[in-house]
C-alpha cells in the first residue's frame, strides 16, 4: 500500500511541477540555511572527550587582592601565577595533575634540506598524554625523573614529523630549537581537535601544538610566554626571576578527578591551601575563591560558541519557520484543490485513514526532496564559510550526525506541516463532490 | 472603488491561506529588520578609519635562533638595510604589529606607581624615530623622536623616558589642559609626552579603547620582534616576496614568519565579522526570495482556483485593470496586518537580542525601511500572476468544466 502511495505522491508532483519544485525548493533553502548555521554550532559545541570531560578540570584561584577586578563574568583570572602552579602541581593530593603554558621556538635539523621554521610548542609536565588522551605513534613521553632534571627532550606530533624526519621513526633523532639541541623520545598520532579546550587563550579553534616539552624547562631555559600574560597590580618585573615569583598569571593547571569524594578532597585542599598562602602574605582579601570547571563548563565560560553563531542559529531557525509557513501555504491550497478526486476515492471506499495517510507520505515525500537538496545547499553554505573564514576549517563541516539530521529536520518539517492539510482534505464529504460531477 | 469590503469577505472564507502568508510576512520583516541593522553594524566596524595607509605598509616577524649576534644590534643593522632596499619609503622595528591582534596593554597613570591617580588603559608600542613615518602617522603637536632618545639596549635595567601618544588618549588623560610636555607613568616609568598623534589605531580593534595608543622609543629584542615597512602600494607585492631572502643574507640564523601587509592583518583579524555579515546577507536575501515566491506561489493557485469567477467577472463587465487591482488590493491588505505584526515582532526580537547579546537598541528606522521593502516586495510577487488572472477570457465563464 505504501508503494502505491508513493506512486500516487509522484503523480500528484509531476501532475503540478511548478507549485512541487517551489514547495521542494522552500524546505531546501531553509534546510540549507539551518544547517549551515546548526553544523558550526554542533561542531563548535561537542564534546571534545566525552569519555573524560566531567573528569577533567580546570583550576582557577581568585589570587587579587579585595578591590582588584578581572574581565571574566565571575571576576577570576583564567590562569595561575607560576608559584601556584608549581605548588599546587608538587603538593600531595589525589588525581592526576598537570602545568602548562605555551611557547614555541625555531626549528631545525643536522639536514639541510629541511629550512629553519618556527612552531609553537606546549611546556606540560607528562600527565598531559594521559589526561587529554594522546596516543603515541613511536616511542613514549618523558619520565618524572626526566621532567624534574628539565631534560632537553622533546615529542613532536605526526605532522611535524612528517616534515622533519619524512614520516620514520625519528625516536632517538636530535632536533635544534633556538639553538639548543634537544632528543626526540615520541611522536603522537594524529590528534583531530576541533576545540582546543585544554587552552582557549588563544583562539578556541587553533590546531594543538606540535611540539611537547617538559614543564621545567621554561624555568631552566628562560623561554617565553606564547600565551597571555596578565598582570593586575604594579610589579617590578625586569628579570625572568622576577617573573616567575611575580602575581602575574600565565600558566594553566588541570587535574583530573575521578569521582565525587576526590573532587570534595580536593576543594578542601585548595581553601587549605590559599590560607597557608594567606598567613605568608599573599591573598589579601575577606574571601577566599577558587573554582573548577570541567571541561564543558570551561568551554561555556571562555564562550567558545561567539555570539555571532548563537545569533545566526537563532535566526535560520526563525527561517525555518518561515518556509514552514511558506509550505503550509501552498501544501493546503494544492490539497484542497484535489479535494473532488479525494471524494471520488472516498465514495469508492477509501478510510479517512487512508486518505490521510497518502496525503503524509506525499507531504515526507516533498521533505525527503527538499532534506536531500537542503544538503547539497549546506555544503555549499559551509564551503562558503571556509572560504571566507579559514581559521574555521575544522569546523564548518557537517559530521554524520548532521548528514543524518538533515533529512530527519526536513521531513519532519514537512509532515508538521502537511498534518494540517492532509486532515482538512480527508475530511471531504464524498457526496458534494459526486454531485456536481 | 477598492472593493475592500467584498475582498475581506472573500479572504474570510479562506482565513487560513492569508493568515500563513500574514505570519510569513510577519516574521520576514522581524528577521530582515533586526539582521539589516546588525549587518550595517558591521560595515561600520569593517569599514572604520585606522590612521594607517594600511595598502602601502608590510610587517613581518623575526625569530632569531643563533646566538653569535646580539639582537638589537643585528635588527639596527636590518633596520638600515631595509631602509637602502630600491622602493622602500622607511623601515622601522616594532614590538608588535598594529591592527594584527597581538599586543601589549597596561595602564597609563598621570601618577607613578603604586600612588593612586586618573588612569587609561593604553596598548603601547616599543619602536623607534622612523615608526612615524614608516606607519604615516601625523602629528597634531609636538615632535618625533630624537636619535638620541632612542634606546637600543640589552639590559632590562635601561628605560626610555619620552612617548607619543594619540589625541584620544591625551584628551582622557588629560580632560582640562594640554597634554604636550606633560608626564605619564606606565608602572613607575615617567615618560614625557612629547608628541601628539591625530589618529592611530592599537593592535586590537575590538578592545574597549582601540584609539589610546603610545609608541615608546626603546629597543630590546630579546629574541624575536617586527618589522615594519613602508613602500609605493605598486611596489608592496614584489618586495613581500623578496623581503625573506634579504633578511636572510643579511644573517641567516633566524627565521621569518607572518609577512603580511597591514590591510592583511587586518582582514584576518576582522575574518570573523566578515562571515557574520555576509551570512546575514545571504540570509535575509534568500529570506526575502523565499517569502516572495510563497506569496507569488499562492497567488497563483488562488487564482488557478477562481478562474471561474474571475472569467464571469469579465463577462459581466470588469475591467482587466479591476481584475489587477483586486488581487493587489488582497494582497497589500493581508500584507498590511501581516507588516503590523512583524514591526511588533521585530520590535519584541530587537529586545530579547539586546537582553542576551551585546547588541544596541534596533533603531525603529530600520524597521520602516524594511517595511518598505517588503511591502513593495510582495506587490511585486502579486503583479506578475494578477497580470495572468486579468488575461482569463470571459468566455470561461460560459462553460461548465
Amino acid at each position: 500500500m505504501l508503494l502505491h502511495y508513493f506512486d500516487l505522491s509522484w503523480r500528484s508532483f509531476k501532475r503540478t511541477p511548478l507549485v512541487s519544485s517551489l514547495m521542494v525548493l522552500a524546505i531546501a533553502i531553509g534546510i540549507g540555511v539551518t544547517m549551515t548555521s546548526l553544523s558550526v554550532y554542533h561542531m563548535m559545541a561537542s564534546d571534545p572527550i566525552p569519555s573524560k570531560s566531567s573528569q577533567l578540570f580546570s583550576v582557577q584561584l581568585q589570587i587579587m587582592d579585595d578591590g582588584n577586578t578581572w574581565w571574566t563574568k565571575d571576576n577570576l583570572p583564567l590562569q595561575l601565577t607560576y608559584k601556584d602552579a608549581t605548588n599546587l602541581y608538587r603538593a600531595n593530593t589525589e588525581g592526576k595533575r598537570l602545568s602548562m603554558l605555551r611557547s614555541g621556538f625555531s626549528i631545525y635539523t643536522d639536514s639541510d634540506t629541511v629550512k629553519p621554521f618556527s612552531k609553537s610548542a606546549r611546556m606540560t609536565t607528562p600527565e598531559f598524554f594521559d589526561m587529554f588522551q594522546l596516543e603515541f605513534l613511536y616511542g613514549n613521553k618523558w619520565s618524572q625523573q626526566q621532567e624534574e632534571n628539565a631534560a632537553p627532550v622533546v615529542v613532536i606530533s605526526e605532522e611535524l614529523n612528517e616534515r622533519l624526519f619524512a614520516g620514520e621513526n625519528s625516536v632517538g633523532n636530535i632536533i635544534y630549537l633556538d639553538n639548543e639541541s634537544y632528543e626526540v623520545i615520541g611522536v603522537t598520532k594524529n590528534w583531530p581537535l576541533v576545540v582546543k579546550y585544554y587552552d582557549l587563550n588563544n583562539g578556541a579553534f587553533n590546531e594543538p601544538e606540535s611540539m611537547f616539552l617538559p614543564f621545567s624547562l621554561v624555568e631552566a631555559r628562560e623561554l617565553g610566554n606564547w600565551g597571555n600574560t596578565n598582570g593586575w597590580k604594579h610589579e617590578d618585573v625586569r628579570s625572568f626571576k622576577a617573573k616567575l615569583q611575580s602575581e602575574m598569571v600565565w600558566v594553566q593547571f588541570w587535574v583530573q578527578l575521578n569521582n565525587a569524594k576526590q573532587k570534595q578532597d580536593y576543594e578542601t585542599f585548595l581553601m587549605a591551601y590559599m590560607e597557608e598562602q594567606q598567613k605568608r602574605g599573599r591573598f589579601n582579601r575577606k574571601e577566599l575563591i577558587y573554582s573548577l570547571r570541567d571541561v564543558n563548563q570551561w568551554m561555556e565560560y571562555n564562550n567558545v560558541i561567539s555570539e555571532d553563531n548563537k545569533i545566526l542559529v537563532a535566526l535560520s531557525f526563525m527561517f525555518l519557520a518561515v518556509c514552514l509557513a511558506n509550505i503550509l501555504g501552498l501544501l493546503l491550497a494544492k490539497f484542497l484543490r484535489r479535494a473532488p478526486e479525494v471524494g471520488v476515492r472516498r465514495a469508492l471506499g477509501a478510510s479517512k485513514r487512508q486518505i490521510f495517510l497518502q496525503h503524509l507520505v506525499e507531504v515526507a515525500m516533498l521533505g525527503c526532496f527538499g532534506g536531500l537538496i537542503g544538503i547539497v545547499l549546506a555544503q555549499l553554505g559551509l564551503w562558503g564559510v571556509r572560504q571566507s573564514y579559514d581559521y574555521y576549517s575544522s569546523i564548518a563541516t557537517m559530521d554524520i550526525t548532521m548528514l543524518l539530521s538533515a533529512p530527519i529536520i526536513a521531513i519532519t518539517t514537512c509532515i508538521l506541516a502537511g498534518l494540517y492539510p492532509a486532515w482538512l482534505v480527508c475530511k471531504t464529504n464524498p457526496a458534494i463532490y459526486l454531485k456536481s460531477q | 472603488m477598492l472593493e475592500i469590503k467584498p475582498i475581506f469577505h472573500a479572504l474570510c472564507r479562506s482565513k487560513i491561506g492569508a493568515l500563513l502568508l500574514l505570519l510569513q510576512i510577519a516574521i520576514t520583516t522581524a528577521i530582515v529588520s533586526n539582521a539589516a541593522f546588525i549587518i550595517e553594524d558591521k560595515v561600520s566596524y569593517l569599514s572604520q578609519e585606522t590612521g594607517y595607509p594600511e595598502d602601502e605598509i608590510f610587517s613581518f616577524h623575526v625569530m632569531l635562533f643563533g646566538d653569535d649576534v646580539s639582537s638589537h644590534q643585528q635588527f639596527e643593522l636590518d633596520e638600515s638595510m631595509l631602509r637602502g632596499l630600491p622602493g622602500v619609503i622607511d623601515a622601522a622595528y616594532i614590538s608588535n604589529t598594529p591592527l594584527s591582534g597581538s599586543g601589549s596593554s597596561s595602564d597609563f597613570s598621570i601618577n607613578p606607581a603604586p600612588e593612586p591617580g586618573l588612569s587609561a588603559r593604553t596598548s603601547y608600542f616599543f619602536t623607534d624615530n622612523h615608526a612615524l613615518n614608516t606607519l604615516g602617522l601625523e602629528l597634531a603637536a609636538g615632535r618625533n623622536f630624537n636619535e638620541s632618545e632612542v634606546i637600543v639596549t640589552d639590559n632590562n635595567e635601561q628605560r626610555a623616558d619620552v612617548t607619543i601618544i594619540t589625541q584620544a588618549l591625551a584628551d582622557e588623560l588629560f580632560p582640562d589642559t594640554d597634554a604636550l610636555g606633560k608626564t605619564v607613568y606606565l608602572g613607575d616609568i615617567a615618560l614625557k609626552i612629547v608628541g601628539i598623534i591625530k589618529k592611530a589605531k592599537g593592535p586590537w580593534l575590538k578592545d574597549s579603547r582601540p584609539d589610546s595608543v603610545a609608541l615608546i622609543p626603546y629597543i630590546n629584542p630579546n629574541i624575536s620582534g617586527n618589522f615594519i615597512v613602508r613602500t609605493d602600494a605598486s611596489q608592496r607585492a614584489q618586495l613581500t616576496s623578496t623581503i625573506e631572502d634579504e633578511m636572510l643574507k643579511n644573517y641567516d640564523k633566524r627565521v621569518i614568519v607572518t609577512i603580511r601587509g597591514l590591510d592583511e592583518a587586518k582582514e584576518s583579524y576582522m575574518a570573523q565579522d566578515t562571515l557574520m555579515m555576509r551570512m546575514l546577507i545571504v540570509l535575509i536575501t534568500i529570506l526575502v526570495l523565499v517569502t516572495a515566491l510563497g506569496i507569488f506561489g499562492l497567488t497563483l493557485f488562488n487564482i488557478s482556483k477562481r478562474t471561474k469567477q474571475i472569467g464571469t467577472r469579465r463577462a459581466l463587465g470588469a475591467r482587466k485593470s479591476a481584475i489587477i487591482s483586486y488581487f493587489l488590493v488582497e494582497n497589500a491588505m493581508i500584507c498590511g496586518v501581516g507588516l503590523i505584526l512583524g514591526c511588533i515582532a521585530a520590535l519584541l526580537l530587537g529586545q530579547l537580542l539586546m537582553q542576551h547579546f551585546s547588541i544596541a537598541a534596533l533603531p525603529t528606522s530600520y524597521i520602516a525601511g524594511t517595511a518598505i521593502m517588503v511591502f513593495v516586495m510582495s506587490l511585486l510577487a502579486v503583479f506578475g500572476p494578477a497580470r495572468r488572472a486579468a488575461n482569463i477570457s470571459p468566455s470561461i465563464a460560459t462553460r461548465t468544466i
